[in-house]
């Protein structure tokens, strides 16, 4: 295959993007800023053609992977830019490029007005691009770069409203923690590179797949990869940032938690899947930390007042159940998982939009809402679609990748079998007390009807009700995305330019790529029964017993002060930033001004002091000058006296 | 013979010295130089004879005419610091000290 035999589809899929955003930034920005979505919006419609075009090619059996420019060379290393068109980055990027751009629809009304209008929606875009080369990217090198996009893109988002200091503590808390785990990523990155001298996914599979010793950086590898997706895709133990990243506009926060940001943790760890399957310790470890962190964001979720704050706790149980899949070798339900969560966390932040933007907040407390069904009537009905979506809940989307998440862990039993089912019970409590609490009741505690909500227009409802649908029936992609996964992943004929001329065609088959595992009726009835059990607790605790929330709050502080802590991990690591903050003071501060500074400065106040003592033997007298130069002359003919 | 040629020659370019650097007087200085030229011409001269060198004799020539150039513009300077007022005295002329 060659560049010009490269579909239209996968051109489009980055020249849309590129000319609206150099339209938009160059012609309307200055211009006529409240138009700068137009051009966007239509590169939206673009790329989601053309990513469920190439989806369509790949399930043909038409993946291709190609280099199509040489960025840099030396000796035998290079850095290439290809395009990498499989089945797992189609399956992604296809679910990417609907909830983007219908997250892009609800922006443009959701922001009009705002006087960063134009600015959002340029960033919001290049957030979609960086996606898009993420997940098209061929070799690890040039998927650290859209890595890193999608990290600066994420912070000038969550930072949009910069005069609030909040925002700006949270962009950079954001931006600070992506980066270190993009330290990992980096150390990874270049140990790829030193080990198998390539950083092409496809021949790093041959190689990891054709070696017959383990090259002795693997684990190391391996783990570095584990800790960089743990940052960006929220894991414990750095998963905090993504709570505070709410200080963004809504839309962002929809984009972040469902397409863009924290998806690119799990997909770098399916693409690096064959190196860290090689490794027998590593798959464990990932199911560890997911299972760990699914059941410790969960419990959090079940605990927090912000609606938001809700739902990005459960963006973090979510992705660790993703993490879970993945480390139990089930990487076409980590790839089913993420595609179904991005459908039901799209809609569910979207309906928190709709609720804060009734009260005219960019986000809205458990105090401020109840019993508001009756007035939001479509954003209460996308609500439910995509709860019952997420607590999974047959035969919604939700259902299929959690039944299959849990048969995976109660086949391999355990603390892993515990946890899926302690995560199963407590996102269907979660979201229906998030639920009950918003659109039921009022109790005495919340200001209810009196904040007087009043349903958004339609074109804020619009895309949350076919995102809702989306969560509903995305169950029906299940085979599909087993087909993209298991085949898509596994035809991709990978044309390699060797140096010295010749060219050559790589077939790796994968490790741990499983298809999805069976049906099983036991399965269903358990995730059933866990899931009806939290609804059920969900309802006694907000709708039987309806201050419960409020009373155990206030009977026990220290119990909330544990919640709110985060089982005290926040007080943790602020120990850490301020122990970090105070050398980086002592640094600047001691460091720098004191020890620093005072050496450069004495040298110039040594070499001042003792020009002053030698200017005393400069009387200006003749004879003086003389006299040195006799005695310099006496000297110089002495040394030549003694050569 | 030789012993004693260096002799005066040492004689002269140590007078010449002391004169230049003890002396403050310009013109006793400037005469010290002048001092210190005759001494080196002697040894020269005493040299050239006896290896029979004419090339030494050019340079003693020439120290002569580079000598009286000296003399010239070491007086025209002497002189133009007199006209300005300030005395004949090297410890008064300290524009350079530090």
């Amino acid at each position: 295959m060659t560049a010009a035999q490269v579909p239209l589809s996968a051109w489009l899929l980055f020249a849309a993007p590129i000319a609206a955003l150099l339209l938009g930034f160059f012609v309307f920005r200055p211009l006529k800023p409240e138009w700068t979505h137009l051009p966007i919006l239509l590169s939206c419609a673009v790329v989601t053609g053309a990513s469920l075009a190439l989806t369509a090619r790949v399930l043909a059996g038409g993946s291709f992977d190609l280099n199509l420019y040489r960025w840099a060379a030396a000796g035998r290393w290079a850095i290439d830019f290809g395009l990498r068109v499989d089945g797992p980055g189609t399956a992604v990027l296809s679910m990417v490029a609907v909830v983007g751009s219908l997250i892009h629809v609800y922006a443009a009304s959701y922001m009009k007005g705002d006087p960063g209008f134009s600015r959002f929606f340029l960033v919001f875009h290049l957030f979609f691009l960086a996606m898009i080369g993420l997940l098209t990217a061929n070799n690890f090198v040039q998927l650290y770069l859209f890595w890193e996009l999608v990290g600066v893109a994420s912070y000038l988002l969550v930072g949009f409203w910069f005069h609030k200091e909040s925002a700006r503590k949270a962009a950079l808390k954001a931006f600070l923690t992506n980066r270190v785990g993009d330290f990992g990523f980096l150390l990874a990155l270049l140990l790829i590179l030193t080990s198998f001298k390539v950083g092409h996914f496809q021949l790093v599979y041959f190689l990891v797949r054709n070696s017959t010793t383990m090259p002795e950086f693997l684990p190391l590898i391996g783990v570095l990869l584990i800790w960089a997706a743990c940052a960006k895709s929220a894991q414990f133990p750095l998963y905090f940032w993504l709570p505070d990243a709410m200080e963004g506009p809504t839309p962002t926060s929809a984009l972040m938690h469902a397409a863009t940001m924290v998806t690119a943790g799990v997909f770098l760890l399916i693409r690096a899947w064959p190196l860290i399957a090689a490794v027998p310790a590593l798959p464990p470890l990932v199911a560890a930390i997911g299972a760990f962190t699914a059941v410790f964001a969960a419990v959090l979720a079940a605990t927090k007042k912000d609606l938001k704050r809700i739902l990005a706790y459960s963006t973090v149980s979510h992705l660790g159940l993703m993490m879970l899949a993945l480390g139990l070798g089930q990487v076409a339900v980590a790839v089913l998982h993420l595609i179904i969560h991005g459908f039901f966390k799209a809609a569910l932040f979207l309906c928190a939009g709709n609720v804060g933007h009734a009260i005219h907040q960019p986000t809205a407390n458990v105090d401020d809402v109840g019993g508001w069904g009756p007035s939001m009537r479509m954003t209460q009905a996308c609500f439910v679609l995509a709860a019952l979506s997420l607590a999974g809940i047959w035969p919604f989307g939700g259902f299929f990748s959690k039944d299959a998440i849990l048969d995976a862990a109660l086949a391999r039993g355990g603390a892993f079998a515990l946890a899926g089912a302690l995560v199963s019970v407590l996102s269907a409590f979660y979201i229906f007390r998030m639920m009950f609490l918003t659109f039921h009741g009022a109790r005495p505690e919340q200001k209810g009807l009196g904040a007087h909500p009043h349903e958004a227009g339609p074109e804020f409802v619009a895309p949350i009700v076919l995102l809702s649908l989306g969560a509903a029936l995305a169950g029906l992609l299940k085979s599909r995305v087993e087909t993209l996964v298991v085949l898509g992943w596994q035809q991709v004929p990978f044309v390699v330019p060797i140096i010295g001329g010749q060219l050559r065609i790589l077939r790796a088959d994968l490790p741990g790529v499983s298809v999805l595992p069976e049906f099983s009726a036991t399965v269903f009835a358990i995730g059933t029964g866990l899931a009806a059990l939290g609804a059920g607790a969900a309802y006694y605790a907000t709708m039987m017993d309806a201050s419960w929330d409020w009373r155990w709050r206030a009977s026990s502080p220290r119990l909330s002060n544990v919640f709110e802590s985060d089982f005290g991990w926040k007080i943790v690591v602020d120990r850490l930033v301020a122990g970090v903050a105070g050398f980086a003071r002592f640094v600047g501060q001691v460091f720098d001004k004191a020890w620093w500074d005072g050496a450069i400065e004495g040298a110039g106040t040594a070499a001042g002091g003792a020009g002053g003592i030698l200017s005393g033997f400069s009387r200006g007298r003749l004879n003086d000058a003389l006299w040195w130069m006799t005695a310099g002359t006496a000297l110089l003919l002495a040394a030549r006296g003694l050569r | 013979m030789s012993a004693a040629i260096w002799a005066i020659t040492a004689f002269l370019f140590s007078a010449g010295l002391a004169a230049v650097v003890l002396r403050r007087q310009l013109l006793a200085m400037l005469l010290g130089v002048e001092l210190m030229i005759a001494g080196v011409n002697v040894a020269l001269v005493h040299y050239a004879g006896r290896y029979a060198d004419a090339e030494a004799l050019a340079a003693v020539a020439v120290v002569i005419a580079v000598a009286a150039a000296e003399a010239v513009v070491g007086l025209s300077l002497i002189l133009k610091v007199l006209r300005s007022g300030r005395g004949l005295d090297a410890g008064d002329l300290a524009e350079l000290r530090g």
